[in-house]
């Protein structure tokens, strides 16, 4: 499931020319590493919810906290 | 000041929200247009609206819930929540919109504060939509709901059509249309009742501002949150009252995709479009150009700004980027209001230029008065919020006693849409509500007719006798580098010997080394002096996320001092030299600014 984590990453890195330039790892905390307030997290679960055509319900996302867990919610999102 | 004249539209004595609904189901070209953020609409007639209240309104009586019973509404932006809405009324119960969950949040916080909201107006229900179902089915338990949680589809009778099925709703004007929660109250919630006298009244009073005419009909679009006044009552209700039609958008839609909003404006020539000054922000920020192909805004007359502290160098800023677009700077029309009347109080006047005020900003802080700028004296803007609606009076008080112009002092109103009271809490309603009148707790002033706001009269900050603004002393720290920008909170701090002082707590960049961390006091120091004139007492910085936020992310500043009191909001660096509250110490013995 390479490309999903590309691609996850990817997301990350769009959301804005500072987030970029920083090394985006796996284990990356979304709030306290890669500095995301409350809009960059809603923009980056809209990014994702669209570009794999998901739907994240509360539940789903309620225990993600780095780059990897979002990764693993949306590969199990994908083969269901 | 006179009443409504009895030609009103909209049956002004008799009239309910229901009624309103009643009425519009009758024009077919009027309805709510649904936005997603692919763009793609759904259109939505009042009269659909009506046939699924109605459904919703059977399905409630079905499970025997009573008249005056409160049901909490959990939605998004769309179909449903009007359904539930509207249907909440036709069984004469009493809608009470709360916010979802937000995206990537944490539930059990969320959770959290919908109890403590779902305990204040001692619900009956919860109802949801599918996806935010799972998240509070258990929530609703626990908080004590009586009917628990359910889908809105899990309504006996939801979805089955109920043409002619209408046994009228039972509410008349004097009952309550709605509870709304009172803005940045997440510790104590308030929850504020609001009657179908109130709210109609007050959405006749907007209306007037932009009555139709020969080569005009006004339509409106909003992203704004429908648990919010601006979007429900401002936007939804204006276009139900008129009958007209009002384009929605989630505002999860704009959040991530500002520039929805304006093409949404531009496509529906759109006439009225509301924000708050974050909402202006956010476009300077995130819209980019090549998002603006074949954008015009030069039908958006009424730019509403409110909800907020208005900023003058943000508007300047706003007009200037989108000047290109067809925007025009005078259709920005900077308003006030609160929860608790409903929604607006004053307004400037629409399709004039906006005013703002420089004055002397010592005078202002130290003795509460309005003086034009000294040379070489700081000043500060202040935008003009306009003129009381027709029926409302704002007194700017110190002490009970009424201040004349140019006096800042607490702003009193009194006007057809003040709330009925604070719900099951007599206490505090009769603190805010006082003959007739209600203590809005911020502060301000008039001049030349015009309201002033200056800032929230509990969140003062007081140093050395001087009344100062937090969101002031907070902004002149957004350009520090190696500061995360909005994410400063200033707040005062009783001294051990007696009086206040200013305690500072900022959070450092993610990307900020150490050394910069270690230079941060000294120049937030710097800023604030130069800037406002204070030196702080002590400059906390700590790492980014960390200081306390309301679910909508706005600073929780009490909350803060209290963590930061019990010593639970400290720097990482504690044991590094140079301590932050030693040179506090020492700029304050010397601190009397330039």
């Amino acid at each position: 499931m390479v490309p999903t984590r590309d691609e996850i990453l990817a997301s990350i890195r769009e959301l804005g020319p500072e987030e970029s330039q920083e090394e985006i790892r796996l284990d990356s905390r979304l709030v306290e590493d890669l500095d995301l307030d409350s809009v960059g997290l809603l923009t980056l679960a809209v990014e994702v919810e669209d570009r794999f055509r998901i739907c994240l319900d509360p539940e789903d996302e309620d225990g993600i906290r780095t780059v990897g867990d979002l990764v693993g919610v949306v590969e199990e999102k994908l083969r269901e | 000041m006179s009443e409504a004249p009895a030609t009103d539209p909209g049956d002004a004595e008799g009239a309910t929200l229901w009624r309103w609904l009643e009425r519009a189901a009758e024009i077919p070209a009027a309805g709510v247009r649904l936005l997603d953020r692919r763009e793609s609409e759904r259109w939505l007639p009042w009269q659909e609206v009506l046939e699924r209240a109605r459904a919703v309104g059977l399905g409630l009586r079905e499970l025997e819930t009573r008249p005056g019973d409160r049901i909490a509404l959990v939605f998004p932006t769309g179909a449903e929540f009007l359904a539930a809405f509207f249907g909440a009324l036709a069984a004469g119960a009493v809608p009470v919109p709360l916010y979802p969950p937000n995206r990537l949040g944490r539930l059990d916080e969320y959770r959290g504060r919908t109890t403590r909201m779902l305990r204040a107006a001692r619900t009956t229900l919860v109802l949801s939509d599918a996806r935010i179902h799972g998240a509070l089915e258990k929530t609703a338990v626990e908080a004590g709901v009586r009917l628990g949680g359910l889908r809105l589809a899990d309504l006996p009778s939801a979805e089955r059509p109920s043409r002619g099925a209408s046994s009228p709703s039972p509410s008349g004007p004097g009952d309550l249309a709605l509870v709304q929660f009172s803005s940045g109250t997440t510790a104590a919630p308030k929850p504020v009742a609001l009657s179908h006298r109130a709210v109609t009244a007050q959405v006749r009073l907007l209306s007037r501002f932009w009555p139709d005419s020969g080569e005009t009909t006004h339509s409106g679009v909003s992203w704004l949150p429908l648990y919010h006044d601006m979007g429900l009552i401002g936007a939804v209700f204006s276009a139900l009252e008129r009958p007209g039609v009002v384009t929605l958008l989630t505002p999860e839609a704009f959040l991530a995709r500002p520039a929805l909003w304006l093409r949404a404006i531009s496509d529906y020539r759109a006439t009225i479009s509301p924000a708050p000054d974050f909402g202006y922000h956010h476009c300077l920020d995130r819209v980019r150009d090549r998002e603006l192909d074949g954008v015009d805004l030069s039908s958006w007359t009424v730019a509403l700004d409110g909800a907020e502290t208005v900023s003058a160098d943000l508007l300047r800023a706003f007009a200037d980027r989108f000047r290109p677009r067809g925007f025009t700077s005078r259709s920005l029309t900077p308003v006030y209001g609160l929860a608790e009347a409903t929604l607006a109080v004053t307004f400037s006047p629409p399709r004039e230029p906006w005013r703002s005020l420089v004055v002397d900003r010592e005078a202002l802080a130290a003795e509460g008065r309005v003086r034009p700028t000294r040379p070489g004296g700081r000043e500060r803007e202040v935008v003009s919020v306009g003129r009381p609606l027709p029926g409302f009076e704002v007194e700017v008080r110190n002490d009970g006693e009424a201040l004349p112009e140019d006096r800042v002092g607490r702003l009193w109103i009194r006007g057809p849409s003040l709330m009925e009271g604070y719900l099951h809490r007599p206490d505090l309603t009769a603190k805010h509500l006082v003959r007739g009148w209600l203590d809005t707790g911020d502060l301000g002033f008039l001049h030349g007719g015009d309201l002033f706001v200056t800032g929230r009269a509990k969140d003062v900050v007081v140093v050395r006798g001087r009344n100062h603004d937090p969101q002031e002393i907070e902004a002149a720290l957004r350009d520090l580098p190696g500061a995360r920008p909005g994410s400063a909170i200033a707040v005062s701090r009783p001294r051990d010997r007696g009086g206040e002082g200013l305690l500072l707590l900022l959070e450092h960049h993610r990307k900020t080394s150490a050394d910069e961390r270690r230079a941060l006091p000294r120049a937030a120091r710097a800023a604030v002096l130069e800037r406002i004139g204070v030196s702080p007492d002590v400059v906390e910085v700590l790492p980014p996320a960390t200081l306390p936020r309301t679910s909508s992310g706005k600073l929780r500043r009490g909350e803060a001092l209290t963590r930061w009191t019990t010593g639970r909001l400290r720097s990482r660096d504690r044991a590094e030299p140079p301590r932050t509250e030693i040179q506090g110490t020492r700029s304050t013995a010397d601190g009397e600014g330039p």
